[in-house]
């Protein structure tokens, strides 16, 4: 990767702290990975997902923008208005989206750098593709509409925290769009499944088991009322029987959220219309 | 994907083609095209292999250097993936053109190899925390012809079997410092284990249907795609949706059913042919054919 | 579900044929001196030297032919030169004010006025300012026509025209593209092969297969597309066969034309559908048209 030398990066060589606290006793959770398993940090069953906030218009400069919370992920995305794609010369039949993630450089343990590294460049496509068929794109021809996502802080599922927070943006941003994105994450690690992983788990379960045995993430973002994926992301390994099991699992997820998501705009709707009238 | 133009009949007789699963070119919807492989063909990569399929050209080198390990996995080894997506291949490429594909195949490659499960990075520590091997996979794309994905990690992983890594022995550390002894026989070499190491499956949806191997005009019919990362016995070791487009869950159950299948007789077909061009390459004076066609 | 296979790159085939008792022709490579005459005349794919003006250099790599004085370079390899009446199978890339332009594999675009189609409604009839409007929905980028090349103009460009039956949009079937020198310039270019299938070998290099319509001739031309029917398996897989021995032929070096192609139609029979891609399996039904047309010539 190219350095970027105009920017002040600091010392080349600093690890975080964290790495050498690991035989400490307080941290007992980090240490043994099966306490984790059997009594969620959060007190949740296994297969109970996190409380989710939503609201939109939060940023008032943008066009539409939208907060999403699960507990102690925190992601805020701002849409702006379609613009001509810059340094293009053929002609799109369809507009485009140009999404960036990001994460504050204090949201996670370890300190990220100003710079998008390849990690977040991956989940930026992954936005992308989540949020492309999701979006009427012959409807604004070679115009691309700008989504930023900046993840405040990170506590697990921060990608389909920001393919709804997105989905949302958009829609507050008035973007003609066929139906709302929501997405969900589940985690499995040998025979347990874990849905909506903390940040703790997500390693946990990035973590590899004895041979033969499943580990690993998947991510599923879904237009809700046509019953379509609009993006699949699974990473470690496992059978396919365990990838569609767990499929099934996060489309229920993902179901049970939109209807929180068509309210959270209709809300916004009702707050603008009572604010103009009582003005 | 290359600027192909179809009319709207041309797509019409494919989509067609694919429901009676008979497609243009006789092949049913979960044929390959002919596949050709060379492994070492590089002299001054510590492996390399090239494959083609059908049109598409895909040279990768695998070069070996010593690094310090990560200090959040101190026992573990490196590799990173680069994919060059060469103006030679097609005019689209040239400039800036190729990034966005060349990231979203290394980044797909990595997430791949990310497992334990796949690809062992314990045997590529030198001393714990002081040493270890990086892995330079770099893969270049010299023709351009549809199905990208299939190929690059077909060469891939070939590359990587051919990949001879140098024996270094560790001598006494003096001042934390670690001297690292080098056989000197060129030929004292060890071999990675690449057993588990996934070959990509791209199904290409095209009306309801699923199909592998697309040619570029079938591509430029399609709307979505899915790429599994399957292992040897059947294992799915990463996922993805690459293009626009959605599908229907029913459809992606059945792609993994699918496409772990393809999977397994793929990594079959690379393991046979990987066995034949080993015998091939121990005689005298083995021949080479070269790049291209 | 066949297997699949991966072969080596020491296993390839070499697809050329032999060349009979004949030998291989000489080639000249661009520079090479053709001839110190100072009488002959220069024609194309040929240059006089500039210090040395006796010398007659090659500017292209190919075979000589020669005309009386007239010396010539054929190119064994080159992009399509229209000559006026060919008959060429092209795609749309952009529609304009008044004309298409055409991607027709010649060097240069090359265009099919609004003046030189058939527009629905008769051959007499006038075009107006709608007609003009309408262009996209007669043709639109990445339709593909069969045409006939009207004229050349002074820079190589060609232009096209319809103004007959059996030109017109193309409907269902599939394109494959060989070098254009491999096309037998024939009386016809439209075929309906025995097989069951019909063939237009564009002087292009653009060959378009399709099944034969029951209605003859007249199914091609015009603007109308269907993309309701459903062609039945059987139609497909002789279309896919025939698609298949061309580029067999066409690896191998082979002049296309309706015979060669029926015949390697015939010859391949031996083979799945399938097999048809592998090397071998082209070669041999190469190598069997030619010595079948070679006994048949012989007889």
């Amino acid at each position: 990767m190219p350095v970027d030398n105009r920017r002040i990066q600091g010392p080349e060589v600093s690890f975080p702290y964290c790495l050498f606290q690991q035989s400490d006793g307080r941290n007992k959770t980090n240490s043994n990975p099966s306490n984790l398993l059997t009594v969620r940090k959060d007190g949740r069953a296994l297969l109970d997902h996190r409380k989710i906030y939503m609201k939109t218009g939060v940023v008032s400069q943008a066009k539409g923008s939208a907060y999403v919370e699960l507990s102690n992920t925190k992601v805020i995305c701002s849409v702006f208005d379609p613009r001509e794609i810059p340094n293009r010369v053929e002609y799109s039949q369809h507009g485009e989206l140009y999404c960036v993630l990001k994460y504050a450089p204090f949201s996670c343990k370890t300190r990220r750098a100003h710079q998008q590294d390849s990690e977040e460049k991956e989940l930026s496509l992954n936005l992308k593709r989540a949020l492309e068929p999701a979006v009427c794109r012959h409807e604004f021809p070679n115009f691309q509409v700008d989504i930023y996502v900046l993840v405040l802080e990170n506590d697990g599922g921060c990608l389909a925290a920001a393919i709804t927070c997105a989905g949302l943006a958009l829609a507050d941003a008035h973007v003609p769009m066929y139906d709302l994105v929501t997405a969900a994450s589940l985690g499995v690690t040998g025979d347990t499944m874990v849905m909506d992983p903390i940040e703790e788990e997500e390693r946990l379960c990035s973590q590899d088991v004895k041979e033969g045995q499943n580990h690993g993430l998947v991510t599923v973002a879904l237009m809700g009322a046509h019953t379509q994926i609009t993006q699949v992301w699974q990473t470690g390994s496992m059978t396919s029987t365990c990838v569609s099991d767990a499929l099934s699992r996060l489309i229920q997820l993902c179901e049970e959220t939109y209807p929180i998501a068509q309210r959270c705009l209709v809300k916004s709707v009702v707050n603008t219309i009572s604010k103009k009238s009582t003005s | 994907m290359a600027g192909v133009l179809l009319s709207e009949a041309e797509k019409t007789f494919i989509l067609h083609g694919v429901q009676s699963d008979l497609r243009n070119d006789g092949r049913s919807k979960q044929d390959y095209r002919p596949m050709e492989l060379e492994l070492d063909i590089v002299t001054h990569a510590n492996g390399s292999a090239r494959v083609r399929l059908a049109n598409t050209d895909i040279l990768v080198g695998v070069k070996t250097e010593i690094d310090v390990p990560k200090p959040e996995k101190p026992d573990e080894g490196k590799i990173e993936f680069f994919v060059d997506c060469s103006a030679n291949a097609t005019p689209e490429f040239e400039g800036k053109g190729g990034e966005d594909l060349a990231t979203e195949i290394s980044n797909f490659l990595s997430t791949s190899f990310n497992s334990g499960l796949s690809f062992d990075l314990k045997s590529l520590c030198i001393l714990k925390e002081i040493q270890c091997w990086k892995l330079y996979v770099d893969i270049l794309i010299l023709e351009c012809g549809g199905n990208l994905f299939d190929a690059v990690s077909l060469a891939v992983k070939a590359a990587l079997h051919n990949t001879m890594v140098p024996r270094v022995e560790t001598m006494a550390m003096d001042g934390g410092n670690v001297d690292l002894q080098l056989s000197g026989d060129p030929y004292d070499c060890w071999r990675l284990d690449i057993k588990n190491v996934p070959c990509l499956v791209t199904l290409t949806k095209i009306g309801e249907h699923l199909i592998v191997d697309p040619t570029a005009e079938e591509e430029n019919c399609s709307m979505a795609s899915l790429v599994l990362a399957v292992t040897e016995d059947g294992r799915i070791n990463s996922l993805s949706k690459t293009s626009v487009g959605s599908f229907h869950p029913h459809t992606l159950t059945e792609g993994l059913k699918v496409g772990t299948e393809v999977g397994i007789r793929l990594n079959k077909a690379l393991k046979e042919a990987l066995e034949k061009e080993e015998k091939r390459l121990q005689a005298d004076k083995p021949e080479r054919s070269g790049f291209l066609k | 579900m066949s297997n699949i296979r991966i072969r080596l790159a020491s296993e390839r085939v070499n697809p050329s044929l032999t060349f009979g008792e004949e030998g291989a022709p000489q080639l000249f490579t661009p520079g090479e001196t053709i001839t110190e005459n100072q009488r002959v005349m220069s024609g194309h794919g040929t240059y006089m030297d500039e210090d040395n003006k006796e010398v007659l250099r090659a500017s292209v790599a190919g075979t000589v032919e020669r005309v009386n004085q007239l010396i010539c370079v054929r190119p064994i390899k080159c992009r399509y030169m229209g000559e006026i009446g060919d008959v060429v199978v092209g795609r749309i890339t952009e529609v304009q004010q008044k004309r298409w332009k055409v991607d027709t594999n010649s060097r240069l675009d090359s265009v099919l006025l609004i003046s030189s189609v058939n527009l629905p409604g008769g051959e007499l009839r006038r075009r107006s300012v709608e007609d003009e409007q309408m262009m996209r929905k007669y043709l639109q980028e990445g339709d593909l026509v069969s045409a006939e090349v009207q004229s050349v103009f002074s820079d190589g460009s060609l232009s096209l025209h319809t103004r007959s039956l059996k030109y017109g949009k193309l409907s269902q079937g599939l394109l494959v593209k060989v070098s254009p020198s491999l096309i037998l310039r024939r009386k016809n270019h439209f075929h309906n092969l025995l097989c069951g299938a019909s063939i237009i070998l564009g002087n292009n290099g653009l060959i378009w297969i399709y099944p034969t319509s029951p209605e003859d001739e007249s199914g091609v031309g015009g603007f109308t597309q269907n993309l309701e029917q459903v062609i039945d398996k059987e139609d497909r897989e002789r279309i896919a066969r025939l698609r298949n021995c061309v580029l067999a032929l066409s690896a191998s070096k082979f002049m296309l034309f309706d015979t060669s192609i029926q015949y390697a139609y015939e010859e391949s029979s031996n083979y799945s559908l399938k097999e048809l891609l592998a090397p071998e399996c082209m070669l041999d039904v190469a190598f069997r048209t030619r010595h079948r047309l070679q006994s048949y010539r012989d007889a």
